[in-house]
């Protein structure tokens, strides 16, 4: 190749045809993606999480939980992940609109969030999570940094954590989550999809859509 | 073109002068970074089969480790050693001393720097969890300047070169240097100046992960490649017209592939056929890069035998890729360590080794002397090449175990933990085995570098 | 080099210069401006190699890219033919959500359905819920008021809502499912509604007005 300036136009096209084919492409198709109206319902979906939760999503992309755990549910005939109870049908990118930053992750070190407060066959409630957090289980490591040891003034606190056997604080002294602790597991537990779209509904294997 | 040709003695000499500094600066960076990245490697392969380690650690918690690690490798490392590379290349290549070395030097710590906030600000809770990119915002136009400053140099050896016709390392490091900003700004203002909404962040950032591998990364390790393989041999690369078909390949191919990670994802379905053709049409490149590069692995010295490991890393990852992108194979190894295993075969086996065998080669020629022990250097090659084929190996084999598990709706998560628990054993032996490969690179260097012990008389053949 | 490369392998040899590589490469490419410029077809194996990936890539996005569609998320799905297939939504369940709606049903007939003595009628067993259904449709769509009997119970002042125009304005969708569920449920065996039904009745009472009891029986 002699010449500089055909490099740089092969370059230079080569590099604005791939943004156009894939960010710009998705753009037009996905970009203006708007909330579903669902007339029986009177209601738009998806919806927004409120904002104790909302911040919950910002602690968890600080921790960058998504390089353990993924937030998208394939579809039931492709892996195990309906029967694993984490959703009954595929995740779409209308699920994700109203999320300012979406964390799809890329490896299962640990299941699949998507789901988490409708998940089969018992969703984990507040205290399980917050155990979860403080003493970990299994592959997940404990997050203790995000409790605060501390002696009980007058009355316990409304949040301490019911700890029993060895992970119990010492007497006279209970385990409080912080403000981030609380926000994450509020955000956890507002983790649903709650609606089927049209275009979710799931076609086994080449049929029409149902 | 034989062993025997003249050359003009002020040759020896024409990078060296005036490109020793920044280069070996860019250089020095790049190997401390590497080991940087290599410690959080070793901490985060303990952190998978040992959730204890720095558990409770606020800044060492696996995610953040691996958010560091991952910048650390990319930035740091190839973004260091490999414009040391680069421009050392263009350089050569060009007939020319180095130009614009002060402007080398300044974005060069400009680059560095900015990385290094970025870090503190990933550590501070800043990071974006974007998989690539996840430095916080403030790092990124510092890093973007840092780099245009660096690329002006390698820009105006390769403009003012005597030959006019080009070789394939010119295409590969012009392609490097003049594609990055485009792609790193694209991303910045579509990612986390201007996010785009939804699933449309995946996205980006899948077409920027591939963006900076085929057409930053990849050019980078082969303009090397491309350019040790005939120096060292003295052979002229075999089917060598077919080089440029190669190149444009993966060019025009390469960032087709972004979409590589989401099959079966929240994104319609064509992002993932694309992505997955475009993934075996670059088989084509492979096979190319191969063809012509097929001499490295004739035997030589170091390294020409890094360049032929990393050559055989690379095209094996892309192999791994082509076949692991189809959807009945993903469905066994999507989201396990499978997908670290291929991308650790390409990027520490790929990239890493070749441009080892380009640093082996250029050092000595920019330091104006040999390097201090060779020793070193084959202990370096030893551990590096077992360390990556260990690393694969085993991390391939936690993930088609975990993928099988996950298969599996009875198998709780903490089973799965235990079945990949030895093999994830076996890849922190094997990160610890590159980690040490790596120590004796940097001992190596800095002993060439800094010691002006007696070796100053002895003559460099450029 | 004025000799052999050396052997010490510190040096990292090189066994050619930078001019040497350039010019031997250059003429490769054929180039050089007094060489005839040499041209030779790539070999067949290569060839073949591209031609087969390109064919493989073709056929790929043919089937599996979901004709481009921005709604296909299953690469095997084919897009539908025309007319959207209308969600076949449960009535009883639809019904049951919206009887159980704050504010709606539940509030004064109660999750029960048993209402509450002498102030709210009872739909559970009731002759009116289970009865014609113009009857019912009509006490849904305007509301009912003044003195009512319901399973022999008299109430004097009755104050039912009005859901259709006048007031909340549900949809026929949601009045038939409503009305089917409280039809089958509590022990009522009644037919279920249907929302055709429902839209021919709102024709027929337009601009009514609240209905009273007395006239409803007339209605069959």
């Amino acid at each position: 190749m002699k010449n500089g300036f055909l490099l740089f136009l092969g370059l230079f096209s080569a590099l604005g045809l791939s943004w156009a084919g894939i960010v710009l492409g998705s753009y037009a198709q996905l970009g203006a993606l708007a909330p579903y109206y669902d007339d029986s319902e009177a209601q738009s979906f998806p919806q927004r999480l409120p904002g104790i939760a909302a911040r919950g999503q910002l602690v968890y992309r600080d921790l960058n939980c998504a390089s353990c755990h993924t937030q998208q549910v394939r579809r039931p005939d492709f892996g195990s992940d309906q029967a694993r109870g984490w959703g009954e049908r595929q995740s779409v990118a209308r699920d994700y609109i109203f999320q300012p930053w979406v964390q799809l992750g890329q490896a299962r070190i640990g299941p699949d969030l998507t789901n988490l407060q409708s998940r089969k066959p018992t969703a984990p409630d507040e205290e399980d999570l917050m155990e979860m957090l403080y003493a970990g289980q299994g592959a997940m490591p404990a997050y203790r940094f995000l409790f605060v040891d501390r002696p009980v003034v007058g009355q316990v606190s409304e949040h301490a954590l019911a700890l029993t056997g060895s992970l119990r604080p010492a007497p006279g002294h209970e385990i409080v989550p912080t403000a981030r602790a609380l926000a994450l597991v509020a955000y956890l537990q507002g983790l649903g999809t709650g609606y089927d779209y049209p275009e979710a509904k799931p076609a086994v294997g080449g049929g029409e859509p149902k | 073109m034989t062993a025997q040709a003249q050359v003009a003695p002020e040759e020896a000499s024409t990078v060296g002068s005036a490109g020793r500094l920044p280069l070996l600066l860019l250089l020095g960076c790049g190997i401390l970074w590497l080991l940087a990245a290599g410690v959080l490697g070793l901490v985060a392969a303990i952190q998978l089969h040992a959730p204890w380690f720095f558990e409770n650690c606020r800044i060492l918690n696996h995610g953040r480790v691996e958010a560091l690690r991952e910048s650390i490798w990319i930035y740091g490392w190839v973004g260091n050693a490999g414009l040391c590379v680069a421009l050392w290349v263009l350089a050569r290549l060009g007939g020319e001393p180095l130009r614009a070395g002060n402007l080398v030097v300044i974005g060069a710590g400009a680059w560095n720097l900015g990385l290094l906030v970025g870090l503190a600000g990933i550590v501070l809770g800043d990071g974006t969890a974007l998989p690539a990119l996840q430095l916080p915002g403030y790092a990124l136009p510092v890093m973007l300047a840092g780099y245009g400053a660096m690329a002006v140099s390698g820009v105006l050896s390769w403009a003012g070169r005597r030959r006019s016709v080009m070789f394939a390392s010119h295409w590969y490091a012009v392609a490097a240097l003049f594609l990055f900003p485009w792609i790193f700004s694209a991303a910045q203002v579509t990612l986390i100046w201007v996010p785009v909404r939804g699933v449309l962040q995946a996205i980006v950032d899948g077409w920027y992960t591939q963006g900076i591998w085929s057409l930053w990364m990849a050019p980078l390790a082969l303009a090397g490649a491309y350019y040790v393989v005939p120096k060292a041999t003295g052979r002229t690369l075999p089917s060598y017209d077919a080089a440029a078909l190669g190149f444009w390949c993966l060019v025009f191919v390469g960032p087709w592939t972004g979409g590589r990670h989401l099959i079966g994802g929240p994104v319609p379905a064509w992002i993932s056929s694309i992505a997955i053709v475009a993934s075996v049409t670059l088989l084509f490149h492979y096979l190319i890069v191969l063809i012509n590069l097929r001499w490295a692995f004739g035997g030589g010295g170091v390294a020409l035998k890094f360049v032929a490991f990393g050559l055989a890393a690379y095209a094996l990852g892309g192999l791994v890729d082509a076949v692991t992108s189809m959807r009945g194979v993903a469905l066994l190894t999507q989201f396990t360590h499978f997908d670290s295993a291929q991308q650790q075969l390409a990027f520490s086996g790929g990239i890493s080794l070749m441009l080892f065998g380009a640093v082996y080669f250029a050092v000595p020629r920019l330091a104006g002397r040999p390097w201090a022990s060779g020793a070193l250097m084959t202990g370096h090659l030893v551990l590096a090449v077992v360390g990556v084929a260990l690393l694969a190996v085993s991390l391939g084999a936690a993930g088609l175990i975990q993928g099988a598990a996950l298969n599996e709706p009875a198998v709780p998560f903490a089973e799965i933990a235990e079945r990949t628990r030895t093999w994830l054993l076996v890849a922190t032996a094997a990160d610890s085995l590159i980690l040490f490969g790596n120590l004796l690179l940097a001992a190596n260097f800095i002993q060439t570098v800094a010691c002006r012990c007696g070796r100053d008389q002895e003559a460099v053949t450029p | 080099m004025s000799g052999p490369p050396s052997r010490d392998p510190r040096q990292v040899p090189a066994a050619v210069n930078d001019e040497n590589l350039l010019a031997a490469h250059e003429k490769l490419l054929g180039h050089q401006p007094d060489d005839r410029a040499n041209y030779r077809l790539l070999p067949l194996g290569i060839l073949f190699f591209l031609s087969g990936l390109i064919l493989f890539s073709a056929t790929y996005l043919n089937r599996y890219a979901g004709h481009f569609s921005a709604t296909i998320y299953n690469e095997t799905q084919k897009p539908s033919t025309g007319a959207a297939a209308v969600a076949k939504i449960d009535p009883i369940a639809m019904g049951k959500r919206l009887f159980n709606t704050p504010g709606a049903c539940v509030t004064c007939h109660q999750p029960t359905g048993e209402g509450i003595a002498g102030v709210y009628p009872p739909l559970a067993g009731s002759e009116w819920a289970q009865g014609p259904e113009d009857r019912v449709l009509r006490i849904l769509l305007d509301g009912l008021t003044g003195p009512v009997t319901v399973k022999g119970t008299a109430f004097s002042a009755s104050s039912m809502p009005a859901f259709g125009p006048s007031g909340s304005n549900w949809s026929d969708d949601k009045i038939a499912a409503v009305l089917t569920y409280v039809r089958q449920e509590w022990g009522n065996k009644a037919p279920p509604i249907t929302a055709d039904k429902v839209a021919a009745v709102r024709a027929q009472v337009a601009d009514h007005g609240v209905w009273s009891a007395s006239d409803l029986l007339q209605v069959k």
